[in-house]
């Protein structure tokens, strides 16, 4: 299936705060962004594959209620970042099995109005019957995502000498890249003595390590790369694919072998069936010209890095640093400011990046030349783009 | 964070976790055990994740372990635990393997470390509930 599927138009909705316009809004102003952007019309979508709803948002039916579309292929994951690769995943495999012809992945979220999510009284993480998987303990007060990516963190300054200092690179280097960004809400340099600063949220994570709370949506059509060829834009090909890694050597926010929840206390480097997306898409690693990732919080950008192995374990830390992952760097990442300073879109609005990278219209953010992109968690799974 | 507030979050019972719970009330940890294996597994779960048996067990930990990882919570994500802040939150790493989540009493904050040998000491939260913390030792 290499090469077989491309991405043929994107659109995202504006990116605030407190916008207000409701999730299906946000996501119907996306989804005529990217049918302009693709010259489709709502009649050619016939399949959706959706990153959103249950607890929040609208379900598909709902979604194809009120936009009036008719599909006959439907994939849906609830609002989790854990859940972004695999929705786009589900859109190429309905399209490379000829179960769809032009699927369309969409995310429309409005954080600022669903707070209770991301922590809080009643915590619906927290107190599921099999309790939360991010670290939450509502019975110690251990209420959001973030305690889990703390919990992390915490031990791998510990392991490895690492420092919030250090860490500060990350953030730092997405906020350059998101002030080249016509779409970020955050307009504002940002120095190390401000993120040194910053309110503690979850000692070790400073306010700055933590992604940004915003409303927004975002839209990415594929098709065929037969029909993509007689498209307007330049196809952007889906080159290779693997999943989402799950088992007791995995917690969600650590590379495998921190000692997070049940997991051994061993670091690893990455085996071969860790690495399967770069054989798959016959792209090698040190073809990677820029790094896509789910940055909800800072750390995770440095576990996704050795995840890959672009350093070994315990190394991601003094990886990043002389802007390394900066636009001009050895390897971009995120280089319209991810979660941490453009906007929280669930990951998607990086994916538009990615493909605006690919059609070389990037603006100032361009990565000269850009042939191959990886998109790659720290939870494992991965998609290389290629032009 | 040791005094009793009705409003702070108590445990939820389920089928697979309701004999721990019900252990600390007697002040004890108890652990589920496949007999199979004879290891302990966590978070209790129907059947042992190694061998998938549902030949299953509780036996007594020590409950003495080390700190795996630490966290102090700033942010007043829950009204009832406003009061405390900053207020901390640890992973333990019983002698027997598993890792409990859980908060560290009688000590200050800065004292937290990963490695930190640790105790379990027990807090009836309410007639009907008691939750596992720990102590440095």
């Amino acid at each position: 299936m290499r090469d077989d599927v491309a991405i043929v138009g994107i659109g995202q909705s504006e990116f605030g705060r407190y916008l207000p316009i409701s999730q299906l809004g946000l996501g119907a102003k996306a989804l005529q962004a990217a049918l302009t952007d693709a010259q489709l019309e709502r009649k050619d979508i016939d399949g959706l594959s959706l990153h959103m709803g249950w607890p929040l948002g609208a379900d598909y039916d709902r979604m194809a209620e009120v936009y009036g579309l008719e599909v006959d292929y439907v994939h849906q994951s609830w609002t989790h970042g854990r859940f972004v690769t695999s929705s786009l995943q589900h859109a190429v495999m309905a399209v490379a099995c000829g179960m769809a012809e032009v699927v369309a992945c969409i995310t429309a979220i409005s954080f600022t109005r669903e707070l209770s999510i991301l922590g809080g009284p009643g915590d619906p993480e927290g107190m599921r019957e099999q309790g939360a998987t991010h670290g939450e303990n509502p019975v110690y007060g251990l209420t959001s995502p973030a305690v889990g990516a703390a919990f992390a963190l915490q031990r791998y300054m510990a392991l490895y000498g690492a420092t919030s200092a250090q860490l500060a690179a990350v953030p730092i280097a997405l906020r350059k890249h998101a002030l080249l960004s016509p779409y970020a809400v955050m307009k504002q340099p940002l120095t190390l003595e401000d993120h040194q600063s910053s309110r503690m949220v979850v000692d070790p994570l400073h306010l700055f390590d933590c992604s940004l709370i915003t409303d927004g949506a975002a839209v990415v059509l594929l098709t065929s790369a037969e029909r993509a060829r007689s498209m307007p834009n330049v196809p952007v090909y889906v080159a290779g694919m693997q999943g989402v890694r799950s088992g007791r050597s995995e917690f969600i926010f650590a590379p495998p072998g921190l000692g997070i929840n049940q997991q051994p206390a061993s670091p690893t480097t990455p085996r071969e069936r860790d690495l399967a997306v770069y054989g798959r898409a016959g792209i090698g690693r040190e073809a990677i010209q820029g790094f896509y990732t789910y940055d909800a919080f800072s750390p995770l950008v440095l576990f996704a890095l050795e995840r890959f192995g672009f350093c070994g374990p315990g190394e991601g830390a003094s990886w990043v640093q002389g802007g390394r992952i900066e636009l001009g760097g050895e390897l971009p990442v995120n280089t319209s400011g991810g979660l941490l300073s453009e906007a929280h879109v669930c990951g998607w609005n990086s994916i538009c990046e990615m493909v605006r990278q690919l059609r070389g219209m990037a603006g100032p953010r361009q990565i000269a030349g850009a042939e191959a992109l990886q998109w790659g968690t720290c939870w494992g799974d991965s998609v290389i783009m290629r032009r | 964070m040791d005094t009793h507030d009705a409003k702070k979050p108590l445990p939820r019972l389920t089928p697979d976790n309701r004999a721990f719970w019900e252990g600390c009330r007697e002040h004890k940890i108890l652990l589920p055990w496949c007999q199979y294996c004879d290891r302990p597994h966590w978070p209790p779960g129907p059947v042992c994740p190694y061998c998938f048996g549902d030949d299953l067990t509780w036996k007594q930990s020590s409950g003495r372990g080390v700190i795996s990882s630490w966290v102090v919570v700033h942010k007043a994500w829950l009204p009832a635990f406003a009061a405390d802040i900053p207020y901390n939150a640890v992973q333990v790493e019983l002698e027997e393997g598993i890792r409990l989540t859980g908060n560290v009493v009688g000590a200050s904050n800065k004292t937290l470390r990963v490695g930190l040998p640790v105790e379990v000491v027990f807090d009836d939260v309410t007639p009907e509930a008691t939750l596992p913390r720990f102590k440095p030792r």
